[in-house]
Parts: structure tokens; C-alpha cells; sequence
């Protein structure tokens, strides 16, 4: 049917442009095997000594409130492997002040018939994240193996748990690429929230004072996507007194938090003035 | 001999690291949430097991965390940038034709990179972390002074070897960028090493006890850590003695191994570009 502009074989829905663009990106990425192999080596290697640290921390001082190393490792390999999924999706937002705002090849973006966010999810399908994502996954399993309660439940809320944990990290690098508008570079105070969240996110909830709590449970809802599915996974109450089904629900708010740095995007770029190229 | 070419590259690398001014005030933001994060965690462990006898208490704990996190950029997590971009576009052929001793000239530019960024992020989060903390009533939480003023002396002259020593670590890192023509691999070993060797992931005394004096003979607790022990006057097996000694041991013996691996590397080096 040469005569249909429109027929499927010739346009391209979203998701088959985005499979086109991460396939472009993953046979750009392993040009140089060698290179990718020793990354994702280092990758895994440093987040694994990561580890080490809080294991002799606890090897030290023993269980703290019930909490004891094979639970922290459970709520450790979740917050890194969520983080390590949106590390790959969102390198486009993480480098977007320089390279797209700075440079002016936003405008080109913006030419384009497709939605913004979409096109900046295809600029690289990252996969050093790879090493960080099996360090995590092993440790969790790790973790779950030890710990005496956990039931097959655990099973369906941990992807759902990994998901909105991606999403609530992949919301913060939108909101710093909607944040480059105004300062044209990006700015690094908000690896505050990425690298500092996965920082935090590795602790029990209850190790940290009031404020530290009320930030990554309301205003970044960190708490949600880790420490309540951590607890449910692992039949453990809150010692906060939050019944325990919480944690089963709570990986939402993840995806709320997505949305709101979605729609504070859009705000952003229906005022975007170029910087001229 | 003349001195001055050093101090020229000492100079105006100085420069380069106090240029960024924005950068030093996110540094701080960030040190301060990764310190109130690690302190925090501390203070939860030691509560919680009142009973275990650790090497530091939460005070020096505290206190180690605080000039740990303060002398972040101390320490040697890859080459010098400037050294890396001279491999990769090939300029690195006009270091080779200067008439100057190349590893004094690359280790004076090194050094002043660390303490050009060290220097005036170590004195701001001194300061915030220290009487700033003080008067708003975190006194707990807060920089600890010197445990006395010899221990201050002390510790000054070991935080200047330590960054003497970070700088010939850095040199290692340099040779590495020469040699593979790329900075990426002395960041990707580098990075990991420094950060957990140095103590910054977790203060060395509290690591399990059988790795302990592995940890402290190693050359990286010699940048940071054994410094830090000397300001808290925490012991250390043989006394301050033992430590300075480990620092100046590890200073001539890297030096010695460093030139020798650097005359190798000229000798035989490969240049890309034109």
C-alpha cells in the first residue's frame, strides 16, 4: 500500500521509537566490549565495598532495634537496584544542562513531533548501571534469604517496590533537567537527592532524627518506596506504629512523585527561552 | 636547580581549584547531607549497643566523619584532569620536551590541585561544622577541637605529609593515564580505593578487628586517617611516632617506585594524535 502516508510499517508509535533509540544506544555502547566490561566490573566492585561498610559497621555494634544485617541488606540491594534502573533510563535528563540547555540542541527537540520527555529518555540507554543493579539484586537476595519471615508475598511487592523506587529517582532527574531551564547548568547539589538519597535510603528509617524522617517520607517520598516494602517483605512491624500492609501500597506514591516532576516539566518547557545557539 | 618552574605549575593550578566558587558551595551542601546522614546512623548504632566497646567513641566518630567529609577532595580519587586531556589529545609530547624534572613538574601541579580544592572546603565545613554548630545549640553533633595543642601541631604536620603523599599517590594515577592514553581506568580504580581505604566509607578503627592493622599499614590511611587519629589523640599501636613514620615510610617508598615506573613509561611512551 504505497499510497498511505500513514500506515503503520512507515510511522513509528512511541514505543517503537524508543526500542529503535535504546537499540541504537546498547550497539553504540558495546563498540568497545573491553571498555563496557571493565565499567560495569568497576560498577559492581565499588558498590560491593560499599557494603563492606555498613557490614562492619553492624558486624560491630550487632542488631539496632531489631534491625540486624541480613535486614539491612534487604533494604540496601532495594534501594540500589531501583536507583541503578533509573540511572539507565534518565542519563538524558542527568546530562541535559550541558548538553542540551547550554548548547542550544534543545530547540532541535522541540522541533520534533514527539513528546520531550520521550525523546530525552532515548538519548541513552545506559548500561554501566548494569554492575550496580547485580551488586544490589545480590545483596536483597542475600538479605531475604537470611531474614527468618519472609513470605512468597514478598515476591509480587518487590518488582512493584524496584518500580517505584525507579520512578521516584527517574522523577528527581526530571526535576533537575526542569531545574536547568533556570540555571542553565546543571546543578550538582541535586546529587543530594540521587546519590545522597540512595545514601540514605540504605538505612532504617528509624536510625535518623525527626527532620531527616519527615524529608524522605513527605517531600521526597523515599520511605515509601523502600523502608515500607522493605518492612513488608520482610514481616517486620514498623516500629513507627504503621500497620504492615503499608508497605504493599506505598511504592505509588513513588509514581505520584514521577508525576508531579512530569507535570513541573511541561510547566518548564512552555517557558523555555533559548539560549541561542 | 631553580625552584621556580615547580612553583609556577604549583601556582596556577592553585588557581583552577579556587575558581569554581559555585562548585565549593554545592560541595559543602552536599558534604553537610552525606555528614547529617553518616552522623545520624552513628549516633543510632552507639545508642543502640551502649555496652560494646569500640575503638572510638561517637564523639571521635562524629569528629572523624566531620574532617573526613571536609577533606573529601583531598584525597586521590584519579589523575590530574589536565594530565588526562594531554594524553588524549597527545599535547602530553610538550611536557616531554620542558627542561624540567617531569615528576616534580607533574607532582607540584598535583598537589596544588588537591589543595587549591581541599583547602577552602576543609576551612568552610570547619567552620560550619565547628563553632557554627556550636552556637546553634548542635553541640553534640559538632566538630570536636584537638585533643590538645601538641596533638594540633602534630596532627598539621601529618595532614601536610598526607597530602604530600596524596599527591604521589596521584602521580600513580598519572603514569596509568599516560600509559593507556585514557583518564577513565585511573578514576575507575582510583575512586573505589581511595574512598575505602582512606576511611572515608567508614572510619578505619571501627572495621572488624582482624582487618584493622592491614588497614592502617596500607599507604591510604596515611592521607586522611592517620592524621585525624592524631588530632582525636585515639592511640595508635606504637604511638604518633609509628604513625608519622608510616606516612614518611610510604612518601619515599611510592616516590622511589613512582620515578621508577615514570623513567620506564617515558622511555617507551606512544603518542597519539599530532
Amino acid at each position: 500500500m504505497p499510497d498511505m502516508p500513514h500506515s503503520p510499517s512507515r510511522t513509528l508509535g512511541p514505543v517503537g521509537l524508543y526500542r529503535r533509540m535504546a537499540g541504537a544506544s546498547i550497539v553504540a555502547q558495546l563498540r568497545y566490549p573491553g571498555t563496557f566490561i571493565i565499567q560495569a566490573i568497576g560498577n559492581f566492585v565499588t558498590t560491593l565495598l560499599s557494603f563492606f561498610g555498613i557490614w562492619s559497621l553492624f558486624h560491630r555494634f550487632g542488631s539496632i532495634a531489631g534491625w540486624d544485617i541480613g535486614t539491612v541488606a534487604a533494604l540496601y540491594g532495594l534501594v540500589n537496584v531501583a536507583f541503578a534502573v533509573a540511572e539507565t533510563l534518565g542519563r538524558g535528563f542527568e546530562v541535559f544542562g550541558g548538553e542540551y540547555v547550554r548548547t542550544g540542541s534543545f530547540d532541535r527537540l522541540l522541533l520534533r513531533p514527539r513528546s520531550t520527555l520521550l525523546l530525552l529518555l532515548g538519548h541513552e540507554l545506559r548500561l554501566r548501571p548494569i554492575g550496580r543493579f547485580l551488586q544490589g539484586l545480590f545483596v536483597l537476595v542475600a538479605g531475604l534469604w537470611l531474614a527468618p519471615h519472609v513470605q512468597w508475598s514478598a515476591l509480587l511487592v518487590l518488582p512493584w517496590a524496584v518500580a517505584g523506587g525507579a520512578a521516584m529517582f527517574l522523577g528527581v532527574l526530571i526535576g533537575q533537567a526542569a531545574l536547568c531551564f533556570i540555571t542553565v547548568e546543571g546543578l550538582e547539589v541535586v546529587n543530594v537527592l540521587t546519590y545522597g538519597g540512595v545514601e540514605a535510603g540504605q538505612y532504617p528509617l528509624t536510625m535518623f532524627g525527626r527532620w531527616l524522617r519527615r524529608f524522605i517520607t513527605f517531600v521526597l517520598p523515599l520511605a515509601a518506596v523502600c523502608y515500607y516494602p522493605a518492612l513488608f517483605c520482610l514481616h517486620h512491624p514498623d516500629p513507627l506504629g504503621l500497620p504492615i500492609w503499608i508497605g504493599a501500597l506505598s511504592p505509588a506514591a513513588g509514581f505520584a512523585f514521577l508525576g508531579v516532576m512530569v507535570f513541573a516539566w511541561q510547566r518548564a518547557v512552555a517557558g523555555y527561552v533559548s539560549s541561542g545557539s | 636547580m631553580s625552584l621556580r618552574p615547580y612553583l609556577t605549575a604549583f601556582g596556577l593550578q592553585w588557581k583552577i581549584g579556587l575558581r569554581y566558587r559555585i562548585a565549593v558551595v554545592a560541595g559543602l551542601v552536599a558534604q553537610m547531607w552525606f555528614g547529617a546522614v553518616t552522623l545520624m546512623a552513628y549516633a543510632s548504632v552507639y545508642h543502640a549497643a551502649p555496652d560494646v566497646q569500640a575503638p572510638l567513641s561517637l564523639r571521635q566518630a562524629m569528629t572523624y566523619t566531620w574532617i573526613q567529609q571536609s577533606l573529601f577532595t583531598l584525597l586521590p580519587l584519579g589523575c590530574l584532569p589536565a594530565i588526562g586531556d594531554a594524553a588524549r589529545t597527545g599535547s602530553i609530547v610538550y611536557d616531554l620536551l620542558r627542561p624540567v624534572d617531569m615528576w616534580n613538574w607533574w607532582l607540584s601541579a598535583s598537589l596544588a590541585r588537591l589543595l587549591g580544592n581541599a583547602v577552602p572546603r576543609a576551612v568552610l565545613l570547619a567552620c560550619v561544622a565547628g563553632p557554627l554548630a556550636m552556637i546553634v545549640g548542635l553541640g553534640a553533633w559538632s566538630l570536636a577541637p584537638p585533643a590538645s595543642l601538641i596533638s594540633a601541631i602534630l596532627a598539621l604536620v601529618s595532614i601536610a605529609l598526607g597530602a604530600l603523599l596524596s599527591a604521589t599517590i596521584v602521580m600513580g594515577w598519572n603514569i596509568l593515564t599516560a600509559r593507556t592514553l585514557s583518564p577513565l581506568g585511573s578514576y575507575a580504580v582510583g575512586t573505589p580505593l581511595a574512598v575505602l581505604l582512606s576511611g572515608m566509607l567508614l572510619p578505619l578503627p571501627l572495621y572488624p578487628d582482624w582487618i584493622r592493622p592491614f588497614l592502617l599499614v596500607q599507604p591510604f590511611a596515611g592521607i586522611t586517617d592517620i592524621p585525624i587519629r592524631i588530632y582525636l589523640g585515639t592511640p595508635i599501636p606504637g604511638g604518633v611516632a609509628t604513625g608519622l613514620g608510616l606516612q614518611i615510610f610510604w612518601l619515599a617508598a611510592l616516590t622511589l617506585l613512582g620515578r621508577l615506573w615514570m623513567r620506564q613509561t617515558v622511555n617507551r611512551l606512544e603518542v597519539q594524535g599530532a
